[in-house]
């Protein structure tokens, strides 16, 4: 079972911010994508989670298109992500935030939660007991019953993990999951990276951080103004003179 | 027939100076102001006040209306928009100018009695005189003066242009040196001149009324939607569409139905055009 | 708190409220106990739209006015059953809250406010133009409920009654899943979708239940007044049960709660107040916009924290990343 894009053009007004550009992720393995600034890193990731749609190319899971699937719909097929400013809920709990994830498990309709149904009591205790695991399994168990706004940067990038692997992922999108974060929480991140991948979990990795992308990524894309410049494993990539030219300027 | 025509289009001229208001106001800060409507009622109740009751000569009188809707407009930036627009809360504006807008009415209420009064005539002319009437003709001559000298504004001068550049990224401006909070209130204090302008040259049409803020931010906005929001042709379009189809409607149904006539309008048009009629700003999903 | 002193505090406070007739000393007092009451089986439903959702509806007085001519009508002119009319009232305003949020909901938070307003203003209008149906500007006659609830007493306690259920509603709704994905609808959009929750139309849904909640307090609010005209609903009630859930806070039900009961209250007591009324309510909305924008509620909650010794303010990120790895393949194997 694969995500991918397919020979996806995506044109914002005149600028044509992706063109041609195919990748794929598979369960369990972390694909790193890499890239400067502006070359359409985000722009692929917005386009695989579905906030945009693509001009040319599809999106799909193996065979079968979802190019015009909504967020939504696609966070029911399994696809989750992260964002490169983290999004919470800044009033809620830090539980409450991971909770969130579990929204598509949640059978109780909006009815049956104002009565109170027993559904309801059912998912909560579900719900909760997953959080809870994710919460204290990426380290935040000090911070559980914490406002979310009183959570500091790397806390609020875990957090967000969390929540999205409440989601119960097959494919995990990290928009630059280690801006912002010493090299301590760093080596937290690869290592929560890692046991994503191990439990089967498709992790899509887009950083600038190039040091850590080819430490961890089984295999490395690279993009350069919208186009791929070279796809391979991390040592391929890293020889690549064409990669060398534009990205690591070496 | 032929007076509800020139009834509506004078009603829709206001409404599209409404809707320029909004139109300054938003260039430079993205804000929506429900005080725009109530920049006109202080022009008109003003204006009644300077002249009926101080007696002031009329140039006065109009140079103290745009100057009350001058200073109301700094005090809505310095109020409701500046602290707020520091805070990332989209729907804070909405907020804090709603806030103003009811105080500023009942305000209005308590001191002018919550009746309407009438204003006077500005220039000698007999009441007979029907499609001629000033009553008319002022505010649709000021709608279109409105909408003229802003377009001369937003091309011939510096400040026009600094207003431009804000409007289309407030971000980039600021980050090349252009004092945007300056630009904001200004901008602020232009608004504010012409929605007292408009309140005044309308006041024979709608009275010297408290309650009419309320009405007009609402009409105008609808003008402006119809238009297409940044639009000034499109707000002068939108207002004369709004007056007529109304007006019209008036004459061949009664008058029972304005306000569902004028929304139906309006969602006429956001559902076969979302952005207006001119409007080139898809509306964004905030 | 502990949840046996809530429950403590909240049999408390309904002791008090239950037994009011009996110590509040006048009518006049039990009759604003019952407006208050009323206006918060509005507020209470307004509040998941306007506080959880982040919808900033303006209008809700159109709905309230919507449900009282019904009942008015219903029970009055056609001489149906109270209770029958009660329900139909709920229903219609259910059905109105739809027909108005299907358009409206879409539209950005300004478009949304506007068509609220509009909305209002044109249910006035309707009700003026349809002289035969709602008795015009002279307006309707309202009958009261019928025994063992005709009596002061009896009204007071079948709102008291109706408020509570709705605020056992509204507790449960914002307390479980779908409370937080009314808030991810209000404080980030993108969010909610990445979780998949379906945006629109969980607006669309709490919207609905406002309308029902609004119809019942229009009922009630219909019979309390027991007369009715179109200057009972002016547009600054709306804005009124607005302010209650602004200054009361976002995201919470005891804050929009205590502004309702504050907010009707003091111009009662207070004369000068009811004088100045919007221009009051205008400027306690100025004061919160600016100077606390998430509502006395939140004031309340950081006084409360600080009372609380303060907790190890540790920071640390520390995977387990054995509990990782067994939480994961958990969720996925279900």
């Amino acid at each position: 079972m694969t995500l991918a894009a397919r020979d996806i053009t995506k044109r914002f007004g005149g600028l044509t911010a992706l063109s041609q550009v195919s990748l794929e992720l598979r369960p369990g393995e972390v694909h790193g994508l890499i890239g400067p600034n502006g070359s359409g890193k985000t722009t692929l990731l917005n386009l695989l989670s579905g906030y945009y749609r693509p001009d040319v190319g599809e999106i799909a899971i193996d065979a079968t298109s979802i190019s015009d699937a909504t967020v939504q719909k696609r966070a029911g097929l399994g696809v989750a992500r992260t964002f490169q400013k983290p999004r919470l809920l800044p009033t809620l709990s830090v539980l409450d935030n991971a909770m969130l994830g579990g929204w598509r498990d949640a059978r109780a309709g909006f009815l049956a939660s104002a009565l109170l149904l027993p559904q309801v009591k059912a998912d909560e205790r579900e719900l909760r007991s997953r959080a809870e695991e994710l919460l204290h399994g990426v380290g935040l168990s000090h911070a559980i019953g914490r406002r979310a706004n009183l959570l500091e940067h790397a806390e609020q990038r875990f957090l967000e993990i969390a929540r999205g692997l409440a989601q119960r992922p097959r494919f995990m999108l990290l928009d630059e999951p280690a801006g912002g974060l010493t090299p301590a929480e760093i080596e937290h991140l690869a290592a929560v990276i890692r046991v994503m991948r191990d439990a089967g979990v498709g992790v899509l990795l887009v950083e600038h951080h190039t040091d850590f992308v080819f430490r961890i990524s089984d295999r490395v894309t690279t993009l350069d103004v919208g186009a791929v410049i070279k796809h391979g494993t991390p040592d391929e990539v890293k020889r690549d003179p064409e990669v060398i030219r534009v990205y690591l300027g070496a | 027939m032929l007076v509800a025509l020139i009834t509506g289009l004078a009603t829709g001229a206001l409404y599209a100076a409404a809707a320029l208001t909004y139109n300054v106001m938003f260039s430079t800060s993205k804000v929506l102001s429900v005080t725009t409507g109530h920049i006109s009622m202080l022009g008109g109740i003003f204006g009644a006040w300077f002249l009926s009751t101080l007696g002031w000569p009329i140039p006065l009188a109009l140079l103290g209306s745009m100057f009350v809707g001058a200073l109301f407009g700094l005090l809505t930036d310095f109020i409701a928009i500046r602290r707020v627009l520091a805070r990332s809360d989209e729907h804070l504006w909405l907020l804090s100018t709603l806030a103003l807008a009811t105080m500023v009415q009942q305000a209005a209420g308590l001191w002018w009695g919550t009746e309407p009064k009438p204003f006077p005539r500005l220039i000698p002319q007999d009441f007979s005189a029907g499609l001629a009437d000033q009553k008319y003709w002022l505010p649709i001559a000021t709608a279109i003066l409105l909408a003229v000298a802003l377009e001369l504004f937003y091309r011939r001068t510096l400040y026009g242009k600094l207003f431009v550049a804000m409007s289309e990224d407030a971000f980039a401006a600021r980050a090349r040196g252009i004092p945007t909070n300056r630009i904001r209130s200004m901008s602020y204090v232009i608004a504010g001149a012409m929605g007292g302008l408009a309140g005044f040259a309308a006041g024979q049409l709608t009275f010297a009324y408290f309650a009419l803020g309320l009405t007009l931010t609402l009409n105008g906005f609808i003008a402006l939607a119809v238009g297409g929001l940044g639009s000034n042709v499109g707000a002068l379009v939108g207002g004369a569409a709004l007056g007529i189809l109304s007006s019209v409607a008036t004459y061949f149904v009664g008058g029972e139905y304005q306000q569902t006539i004028s929304v139906g309008l309006l969602m006429v048009v956001l559902l076969l055009k979302p952005a207006g009629l001119f409007g080139s700003q898809s509306v964004r999903p905030v | 708190m502990s949840n046996s002193k809530r429950l403590l505090a909240i049999a408390l406070v309904l002791a008090a409220l239950i037994t009011l007739p009996w110590w509040s000393g006048d009518l006049y007092k039990l009759h604003v106990a019952a407006l208050i009451c009323t206006y918060w089986i509005l507020i209470g439903g307004l509040n998941l739209v306007v506080g959880y959702s982040g919808q900033l509806s303006i209008g809700h007085v159109g709905l309230l006015a919507i449900g009282a001519y019904c009942f008015a009508i219903l029970a009055g002119t056609h001489g149906l059953h109270p209770a029958v009319a009660i329900a139909a009232a709920g229903a219609l305003c259910a059905l109105c809250g739809l027909l108005l949020g299907l358009p409206s909901l879409r539209l950005p938070g300004f478009y949304f406010a506007m068509a609220t307003l509009a909305f209002a203003l044109i249910v006035t209008e309707i009700t003026l133009a349809q002289g035969s149906l709602t008795g015009g500007g002279v307006g309707l006659a309202v009958p009261g409920f019928s025994p063992p609830f005709d009596t002061p007493q009896g009204t007071y306690w079948l709102i008291l009654g109706i408020a509570t259920l709705v605020t056992w509603l509204t507790w449960n709704v914002a307390r479980h899943t779908w409370g937080r994905a009314l808030v991810a609808v209000r404080d980030s959009v993108v969010t909610a979708q990445a979780v998949g929750v379906p945006v629109f139309r969980a607006k669309l849904t709490v919207f609905v239940f406002s309308g029902f909640t609004a119809g019942v307090a229009g009922a009630l609010f219909a019979v309390l007044q027991s007369y009715i005209t179109p200057d009972t609903f002016v547009f600054d009630l709306g804005l009124f049960f607005f302010v209650c859930i602004i200054i009361g806070g976002r995201g919470h039900i005891l804050g929009p709660a205590i502004g309702t009961i504050v907010l009707t209250a003091l111009p009662e007591m207070v004369a000068p107040l009811a004088k100045l009324g919007n221009f009051f309510y205008g400027l306690l909305l100025l004061a919160v916009v600016l100077l606390v924008p998430e509502g006395i509620g939140r004031v309340f909650e950081l006084l409360v924290g600080r009372l609380r010794p303060r907790k190890d303010e540790s920071h640390v990120v520390k995977p387990d990343l054995e509990r990782l790895a067994r939480a994961i393949v958990n969720g996925r194997a279900q």
